[in-house]
């Protein structure tokens, strides 16, 4: 190579790095850093739990910061401070999450920092028992709170343990999203369908399980005791309307005398009345 | 003495023997009429989510019940005057089951409107009339405890038909429950089936057989000999099933003349307004104070156990000598007490007031129903009494469907219940204190009558003793010639 090109490359390529390194440290100097605490877990033992976002570095001064859960703002947590704090007093699954300190700036866009929370799924709604007919369709829910988002699973009692359920029918349908659950039933039959099911939220924490029993009605149960009681009530009827059969007769004989005209009246008194004396 | 409106019946009750297992039956009866509106509201949520309506269309079902109930008075009186009560108690019995069983096939809610309401409604009135009307024929001395027996029915079969309810709902669904209902309403022809219509011509000695022989012969040789008034003649005693042929055969409508009834009439219809409002707002008003569900249902269940025990007592208490002659004050206070009750009860406060409270007013409530067509029987006397209980109930139907919902309006509007408890308490109080004036002045005029009657009738039997003798003068002289 001709000499003095070598050299023309070699400068050309180190004002290249040295470019982009200052590029670097230019557009790294603009973009505000934030130090925040760590994600941490819920469980029993902790008393309370304080999230910290601290804003190290800024091209200016900013505005105000406010903290979000879960996409939403969290009331009256607005404020000025450069190193703001959240505190959850004695937290239960419902505020595990995925928290936010956002910082507003004048000129440019908002920063944030994400410090998520997590807990293991607690089950918060649940049918304890659904009674149906048969062939109707029968809905199992379950509803949990916690985060991450729990798994989904379904469990049927069976002899003696808690089994998949077997869809060889096709007539289970679970659907799941976030924190909530369904198990639909199509067409039920009363000799596979009654029994305990169990609902199974998993996370990356923990899981937690609730049972529900679902029992089902034959068409003809009712059947049964509507005939119990219609015989009841025909051998009453029957009973007494004898009973009123058999004093009758009686009663039409004391009432013999009186049908009979007057003047034999008098004489079959006479008569008995003499026999009695 | 007993007051002379019911004594002119033209036989004597038997006033026991039969009449207690009349009583029975008109316990079943009364009792199905009163509580089995009550008893279907457990199945309402139900059916509500099955034919996806609105709470005020679930409750159109009871009203139309208890409107087609009170409707169907003139109708079953004028069959009762006509039939007698037994078969109008076995027809009434039957449409309520065909009622239940169609609508367990129901498929919207017109159906249920149709078959509950109407002819359900319709069936229970022909129970209601009929078993009120046969206490009367069977009784006269022991009416009131007869009375006060039959109507306790209604909370015994409602404390029956309420867990009863629960555990069909639980076990076969709404329609197998209804199903199963329809059958258990026919125990009112069972019912039915006990209410033989009374004897007329067998004289009262309901613990003999073969004396009773001898007895119906003696006693048969002194009517022959007494005045013809006091027995039906021989013809009439195998007619016992017909109607009776002293009375019009259709409703007695010259009832609106008669001072007692129009007396009991309009009062009744201002009491009515103010009468089952309290009870249905009983367990709002303690879930309103704070209390939990389950103890705002035991407020309902003391209620409805003092209300049981204290019916038959005040039949016991109408029937003593001292307040039979009387019985309109015992009503009168009656009907005053559950005012002055409503009126105390914002006083109450915390839970055991409320259940000082509940105690007070069962005791009221049942005081009043038992006394409620005693009352009645005793004014317009037991032949009118069927055309009577018709008349008063067609006309109560208005205060008693538009009650409860201007009471309910009245807690809407001010937000308090407390309004709504002086409020039935006044239009309580007030048709106490009139009936306590007006009966007052009733009796007078029914005394100054009875003395006139009594005095014409001296006159008239001088007259004939006059006559006789001078009958007996004339023959002699005659003879002698």
């Amino acid at each position: 190579m001709i000499p003095g090109k070598r050299r023309a490359a070699v400068m050309s390529f180190s004002m290249a790095i040295f470019g982009t390194l200052m590029l670097q440290s230019v557009s790294s100097q603009n973009e505000p850093s934030i130090s925040a605490s760590d994600q941490t877990t819920i469980n029993g033992d902790v008393d309370s739990i304080t999230l910290q976002c601290n804003l190290t570095s800024a091209y200016e001064t900013h505005q105000e910061s406010f903290w979000m859960k879960n996409g939403e703002e969290i009331q009256l947590t607005r404020g000025p401070d450069k190193n703001t704090e959240y505190k959850l007093n004695r937290p239960r699954a419902e505020d595990a999450g995925v928290y936010m300190c956002v910082y507003t700036f004048n000129m440019g866009p908002s920063a944030n920092a994400t410090i998520e929370v997590k807990s293991a799924p607690v089950i918060t709604g649940h049918k304890r028992s659904e009674n149906k007919n048969e062939g109707q369709l029968a809905v199992l829910y379950c509803k949990s709170v916690g985060y991450p988002h729990p798994i989904w699973t379904w469990y049927k009692f069976d002899n003696g343990a808690f089994r998949d359920i077997d869809n060889s029918s096709g007539r289970f349908i679970i659907t799941s999203r976030d924190n909530y659950t369904e198990l639909h039933i199509i067409n039920l039959d009363i000799n596979l369908d009654p029994g305990e099911y169990m609902c199974n939220a998993t996370n990356i924490i923990g899981n937690n399980t609730e049972k529900s029993v679902l029992r089902v009605r034959s068409l003809l149960a009712p059947l049964w005791p509507l005939l119990g009681v219609l015989a009841e009530i025909i051998i009453l009827v029957v009973i007494i309307v004898v009973y009123e059969k058999r004093k009758k007769p009686e009663d039409l004989q004391d009432a013999g005398p009186v049908k009979t005209n007057s003047t034999n009246n008098h004489k079959d008194k006479n008569l008995r009345q003499r026999n009695t004396n | 003495m007993p007051p002379a409106a019911g004594s002119n019946l033209g036989y004597k009750p038997p006033d026991g023997g039969w009449g207690w297992a009349v009583v029975f039956a008109a316990f079943i009866s009364i009792g199905f009429s009163y509580a089995f509106p009550k008893s279907l509201t457990i199945y309402f949520k139900e059916i509500q989510e099955y034919f996806s309506v609105s709470y005020s269309e679930i409750a159109w079902v009871s009203s139309v019940m208890l409107a087609s109930m009170y409707a169907g008075g003139p109708v079953s009186s004028i069959l009762v005057n006509r039939y007698g009560s037994r078969p109008v108690v076995m027809v009434g019995g039957i449409m309520v089951s065909v009622a239940m069983v169609l609508a367990s096939f129901g498929t919207t809610i017109i159906h249920l409107y149709l078959c509950v309401g109407v002819i359900g409604g319709f069936g229970l009135a022909f129970n209601l009339q009929p078993a009120l009307t046969i206490i009367g024929t069977y009784f006269q001395v022991k009416r009131p405890i007869a009375n006060g027996l039959a109507m306790t029915g209604s909370p015994v079969v409602l404390s029956t038909l309420a867990p009863l309810n629960q555990f069909l709902f639980d076990s076969f669904g709404w329609r197998g429950s209804f199903l199963i209902l329809g059958s258990i309403v026919l125990n009112c022809c069972v019912a039915a089936a006990l209410m033989r219509p009374v004897n007329k011509c067998a004289q009262p000695n309901p613990n003999t057989d073969s004396p009773q022989f001898n007895g119906a012969v003696t006693e048969g040789a002194d009517a022959d000999t007494s005045t013809e008034l006091a027995n039906p003649l021989p013809g009439e005693c195998q007619d016992e099933s017909k109607s009776k042929s002293c009375c019009s055969k259709f409703i007695d409508l010259s009832l609106f003349r008669h001072r007692g009834f129009l007396i009991y009439l309009s009062g009744n219809v201002v009491m009515f307004f103010g009468f089952f409002a309290p009870v249905v707002f009983l367990a709002p008003y303690a879930k309103h104070q704070g209390t939990d569900e389950y103890s705002a249902a035991l407020l309902l269940s003391i209620f409805a156990l003092v209300d049981m025990f204290i019916r038959p007592i005040t039949g016991l208490i109408g029937n003593s000598k001292w307040v039979r002659p009387r019985i309109q004050y015992f009503f009168s206070f009656a009907v005053s007490y559950n005012g002055i009750c409503h009126l105390l009860c914002p006083l109450a406060s915390g839970y055991k007031g409320l259940v000082v409270y509940a105690v007070f007013f069962g005791s009221a409530f049942g005081m009043l129903s038992a006394l409620l067509f005693e009352v009645l029987m005793d004014l317009v006397g037991a032949h009118r009494f069927s055309s009577a209980v018709g008349l008063v109930t067609i006309i109560e139907c208005g205060p008693v469907l538009l009650g409860p919902p201007i009471s309910g309006a009245l807690v809407d509007i001010f937000g308090d219940y407390k309004y709504m408890y002086y409020a039935c308490g006044i239009l309580m109080l007030l048709p106490g204190i009139f009936f306590f004036i007006m009966h007052y002045y009733n009796y007078k005029k029914l005394e100054e009558e009875r003395r006139q009657s009594t005095a014409g009738e001296m006159r008239t039997s001088e007259e004939a003793v006059q006559l006789k003798m001078d009958q007996n003068v004339k023959t002699t002289n005659e003879t002698d010639r």
